[in-house]
């Protein structure tokens, strides 16, 4: 029988999972290009009609033209007198609607009396306000650039949102300086990044406090009066972050967005009494354009699609005569449309790379004769003699510029097909090594046991029970739910659905074989042959419990947010001092329960007492950051950031300490006192699989609750009780495992445990959507800012129960540990080590390849789907981060197991030579 | 050793059962068609005359449906009851009436844990649609087997019906339950339809899978009949 070695096993192993790296990594790099963009700026050419013969030599010329003669000469082209000063106010997260209603309603009366000077302008009409609808992703960086440069940036833009670059392509402020004006720019220092040497005076801030929701504005207005004062700049940009922090704290209801709103509007009547009502001196014209970069959901986050995400505002004030426009009319343009009508109000090129059409209303002030007797004039007069003739072709036009603009925006780029080709059939192969390694385990844990169990119980081996039918049968309905982009956005009630069936189906399982008979009898469970089923029966039942209180704790998904949950209702009924109690009495429990599964092993009394005091300090100091962090929820102290960075410490000292220590210390560490010594024989093999099975479960431990304990201090408030319930999940998992004995199928529990970390992923208020990232928590003791520590924290957060379900398979592994002690004693080690390892790290690697081919399909399946950007991506980005997450998860394991093994092993050769010696 | 053990006493019940009562097919054929006919005077009677659908108001509808069912389910099945003589009919109805409580629990356990909303709203359409499970899962068996515990454990756990009678209580109830499992599928679908809503399209599911199982369990007990038949001969 050739039987598949331990080395080999690995060797395989890693193959597979680097052809996954690979080919995950050239699909991605495929898939999501850098976004195509014409190179060079646009010129001269802007301004005139577009003609066969291009006129290449003139406008190689005119480039070179000094920035004052190049500002003649578009005006001269343009045939119009531009504006002369703009003031571009981009308020971070603010949603139209707050400012004009939406479906033709006015907003609600405390959001107007907020902003009564702005609502008056609108109301006069001498402001004009629209729906900019942004495209997504919609998080700040690349709306910026949709703004200034008129184009929809790729997809991987986001990536780059915490990395910012200049911007290399045509745009308004490169445009702005080319013809020599002069430009400040006061507010979110993404602007700096992305326009290096640009600004003549700025002032930037970080949106990096989360947590400040004043002084961050602040920073802003305290050069305004100062700059309004002054007549040397063209182009002022303030960048107000306030009230994108306000949303991310509170939400859109958050009692602070009232005064933030009139504190946005103080600054718009200022400027326009400043600076608009009164335009004389000869200074010119000013116009203030009050924009949004996008909007915010009801909990005040933002990335994705939704109509609160996009809602994202233009409000342009100082256009004296805006009679083409009335507020009842349809008031909704595109985001993009901002930088062509700015470009031709400013007399610049309109940047090259632009998709936008012109807000025709804005050219109201024009002298109407002038204008339109020009372009009537251009026109081909004997086709078009009747006004309504000309009317229908303007309409029509005006309808293609739309269509080509909304095509342009939603272009699928152009892909390598063969990289991509490549990628996918890299993954596939990596999948398939990764299923034929699982199934050969598989068949070869089961002949083995085949020749340990006698005929009869043979015969029910053989058949498939309902439970390993279903984890299979769960696979395809995973994949095939993926191709739904209503079932990607709701994933969580699948994962939900099928980790509670699969739940139920192990209940009946075990109710199946409980000795009863009759069903009175059912009462004394707990008594003689039926004990371990009993006990089995009710872990299951706790595991349903606590999986059903998971579930209704965040209704997450995108379609039925706004559905009760016990978030919600606890928020809502409970004032800051429930919530903070809530809070400390799960983090107690959290320790409590961690204490009491220590002494679950009979280990040595001492040794436990030490290790509980390491766990307890670490417990206690993020009791007290809880206890401190409401306090000071406005403002970030450096007592807590010291803090939290001791608890850090702390925390990974411990973990690392208990991992490196234990397998050395592990003599020690079985008590004198332990039971299993007095029924099993003092054989060599069996005291080093109890000394294996020890430490690995003190190992297992220390990771699990050392995990959960971080968990509580990053996670929002409102999660620490699904925290408790995951650690609490974990442990009965435990049990349940524990007496679920050894002829239970290895792979159904590894299963169960992966099923169940994904259903608490989205238990903690996760979705597919990029919204849901918690973007406050990953800054928690970070002094300066570092992209990449905030990304690991990130990371952290939104991955934590899938993590913690792959880490409790190093005390899985102990708990099943006790069955090898029936093996026969010639098992060399690199079969034990398979044995252990196998399925624990082979089966959330090869389930999580199988949900990556079928995702990367689907993908590639939807790249022309409506949703691709909105739903099918942010999807596959979680996806690549979850490979990620199993990868780290399962090395951790395959190590520390490995690590175990070698450290006794090696104690036991030392042991062995040091006795030899004595004899001698 | 204890597996052969309980295997021996399966089968002594099954022997017993069997002599109890030997049930043809035309008989079940028979229960069958007066369940579904009871399903489908009860969905007429919320029609016409309190003029309700499933969609319109589920629960109103759910508790007619179970009204009119009990009686006819308890009734029909009392008559199969294990060991007559040991057993009074009334004793089996009263062992319906009793199993259709515990089985409502049952089924509202296993829907909530699978997330079904709980509320005060939810509250009577939960209520209503476990009655209706627990007519076509559990009260069948309860009126028949009563607390034999090996009978339940071998129509429930192990889903091993031996004979026409247990046919007839095992494939409609695993019909139902797997029904209305099915059934649960669109709901996180964003098709803003009414019967999205739990739990009217568990039921529909739940219905259907009991009345193909009900279908399903004749045939079986049809073709199996006629085996026999061909055998002896």
């Amino acid at each position: 029988m050739s039987s598949l070695s331990c080395t080999k096993l690995t060797m395989f192993t890693i193959i597979g999972v680097i052809v996954q790296i690979i080919g995950l990594s050239l699909f991605v790099f495929g898939f999501f290009p850098a976004k195509p963009a014409l190179s060079g700026f646009s010129g001269p050419e802007s301004f005139r009609p577009p003609s066969f013969d291009p006129v290449r030599n003139e406008n190689h010329s005119m480039a070179n033209l000094p920035p004052d003669e190049l500002r003649s000469l578009y005006q001269e082209l343009s045939g119009f007198p531009p504006f002369d000063q703009l003031i571009l106010m981009v308020i971070d997260g603010l949603p139209a609607e707050f400012v004009l209603g939406k479906d033709g309603k006015p907003p609600r009366t405390e959001l107007i009396e907020a902003m009564p000077y702005t609502q008056s302008l609108i109301a006069s009409g001498m402001a004009v306000g629209y729906h900019a609808k942004a495209a997504p992703p919609t998080v700040t960086m690349p709306r910026l650039k949709a703004m200034v440069s008129g184009a929809i940036g790729g997809f991987m833009d986001v990536a780059f949102n915490f990395n910012t670059q200049a911007l290399l392509d045509d745009n308004l402020i490169d445009q702005f300086f080319k013809i020599g004006r002069k430009m400040v720019m006061l507010g979110d220092d993404t602007w700096l990044k992305l326009f290096p040497g640009l600004f003549t005076r700025h002032d930037g801030v970080s949106s990096f406090f989360v947590k400040d929701t004043v002084q961050v504005d602040q920073n802003v207005s305290r050069h305004l009066s100062d700059e309004l004062g002054r007549y040397d700049w063209d182009l002022l940009i303030l960048h107000y972050l306030g009230l994108d922090h306000v949303g991310h704290i509170g939400g859109r209801n958050s009692v602070l967005m009232a005064p933030k709103l009139t504190e946005m509007d103080e600054v718009v009547k200022m400027i326009h009494t400043g600076r608009i009502l009164n335009q004389m001196n000869n200074h010119g014209k000013t116009l203030l354009v009050v924009v949004s970069d996008h909007g915010m959901t009801e909990s005040g986050n933002h990335g994705g699609s939704s109509y609160e995400e996009t809602d994202s505002l233009a409000i342009f004030i100082g256009l004296n005569d805006v009679s083409g426009y009335t507020s009842s009319t349809k008031n909704t343009v595109y985001q993009v449309d901002i930088a062509p009508t700015l470009a031709l109000l400013f007399g610049v090129p309109i940047p090259k790379n632009n998709v936008g059409i012109l807000i025709l209303e804005t050219f109201g002030h024009l002298a109407d004769a002038v204008f339109l007797h020009n372009s009537w004039m251009s026109k081909n007069l004997s086709r078009l003699e009747h006004g309504e003739e000309y009317r229908t072709v303007v309409g029509a036009y005006n309808e293609f510029l739309r269509i080509a603009s909304e095509w342009l925006s939603h272009r699928a780029t152009d892909k390598p097909v063969n990289l991509l080709a490549f990628g996918v059939a890299a993954m596939i192969l990596s999948c398939l090594i990764l299923l034929s390694l699982l199934f050969l385990i598989c068949k070869e844990d089961f002949d083995t046991e085949k020749k340990c169990l006698s005929k009869a119980e043979n015969k029910s081996m053989r058949t498939w029970h309902l439970d390993e039918t279903f984890t299979v049968v769960v696979i395809f309905i995973l994949v095939i739910s993926m191709g739904s982009s209503s079932m990607v956005e709701e994933e969580q009630y699948i994962w939900h659905f099928v980790s509670s069936t699969l739940t139920l189906l192990l209940l009946r399982k075990a109710l199946q074989s409980l000795q009863v008979v009759r069903a009175e009898s059912l009462f004394n469970l707990f008594k003689g042959q039926n004990k371990i089923n009993g006990f089995q029966t009710i872990s299951i039942a706790l595991l349903l419990v606590s999986g059903r209180i998971l579930r209704g704790w965040h209704q997450g998904g995108v379609n039925w947010t706004d559905l009760p949950d016990i978030s919600k209702w606890l928020e809502q009924a409970g004032d800051d001092h429930v919530l903070k109690a809530i809070q400390l009495v799960a983090g107690l429990l959290v320790i409590a329960l961690s204490l009491m599964s220590l002494f679950v092993l009979d280990l040595h009394r001492i040794l436990v007492a030490v290790i509980g005091f390491c766990f307890l300090t670490p417990g206690l100091l993020v009791l007290q950051h809880i206890m401190l962090n409401q306090d000071s929820m406005f403002a970030p102290s450096s007592f807590s950031t010291t803090l939290v960075q001791t608890i850090y410490t702390v925390l990974g000292f411990g973990t690392f300490g208990i991992a490196v220590a234990s397998p050395w210390l592990s003599p020690i560490l079985t008590s004198k006192t332990c039971s299993y010594n007095s029924y099993m024989s003092t054989s060599d093999h069996k005291e080093f699989l109890l000394e294996l099975r020890n430490s690995s479960f003190l190992i297992g431990w220390a990771y699990i609750c050392f995990w959960c304990l971080l968990q509580l201090l990053l996670q929002q408030p409102i999660n620490s009780t699904p925290i408790l319930l995951l650690l609490a999940q974990v442990f009965v998992g435990m049990s349940y495992c524990f007496y679920s004995g050894p002829h239970h199928k290895q792979w159904i529990e590894v299963a169960l445990f992966y099923y169940m970390g994904m259903a608490g992923h989205y238990a903690l208020g996760n979705s597919n959507s990029l919204a849901t990232i918690d973007v406050a928590g990953a800054f928690i003791g970070i002094s300066s800012h570092s992209t990449i520590l905030s990304g690991i924290l990130m990371f952290m957060i939104t991955y934590a129960s899938p993590m913690l379900a792959i880490l409790s398979m190093v005390m899985y592994i102990s708990v099943k540990g006790i069955n090898y002690l029936a093996l026969p004693l010639n098992v060399d080690s690199g079969q034990l080590l398979k044995r252990l390892l196998g399925f624990p790290c082979l089966l959330p690697l090869g389930l999580n390849s199988i949900l990556l081919v079928a995702d990367t399909v689907v993908l590639i399946l939807m790249r022309n789907h409506l949703f691709v950007w909105s739903v099918f991506s942010p999807k596959y980005l979680y996806v690549c981060a979850m490979t990620v997450c199993v990868y780290i998860g399962v090395s951790i394991v395959a190590a520390t197991v490995i690590y175990t093994y070698w450290v006794l092993s090696f104690k036991r050769i030392m042991h062995g030579s040091a006795s030899i010696k004595g004899e001698k | 050793m204890k597996n052969q053990n309980q295997n021996q006493r399966t089968k002594t019940t099954v022997v017993e059962a069997s002599a109890a009562a030997i049930v043809s097919a035309s008989e079940v054929f028979l229960v069958h068609s007066i369940s579904a006919i009871g399903l489908a005077i009860s969905f007429w009677v919320a029609s016409s005359h309190h003029s309700i659908t499933l969609i319109s108001h589920p629960s109103q509808t759910l508790l007619h449906l179970w009204v009119i069912q009990c009686p006819i389910l308890i009734l029909l099945y009392s008559r199969y009851r294990q060991s007559p003589q040991q057993f009074s009919y009334l004793r089996a109805v009263g062992r319906g009436i009793l199993g259709l409580i515990a089985g409502a629990l049952v089924n509202a356990f296993g829907a909530i844990a699978l997330g079904a909303p709980i509320g005060v709203k939810s509250l009577s359409k939960t209520i209503n649609w476990s009655m209706m499970m627990s007519l076509f899962t559990v009260v069948p068996a309860a009126s028949v087997f009563g607390s034999s515990w090996t009978d339940w454990q071998r129509i429930f756990g192990y889903t091993k019906p031996v004979g026409p009678i247990d046919y007839m209580i095992c494939l409609p109830a695993h019909g139902a339950v797997l029904g209305a499992w099915f059934g649960a599928w669109p709901m996180p679908l964003d098709w803003e339809r009414p019967w999205q809503e739990w739990p009217i399209c568990v039921s529909y599911g739940a219905i259907a899978g009991y009345l193909v199982a009900m279908v399903a369990s004749f045939l079986v007990v049809l073709v199996r009949g006629t085996l026999q038949h061909t055998k002896r001969d």
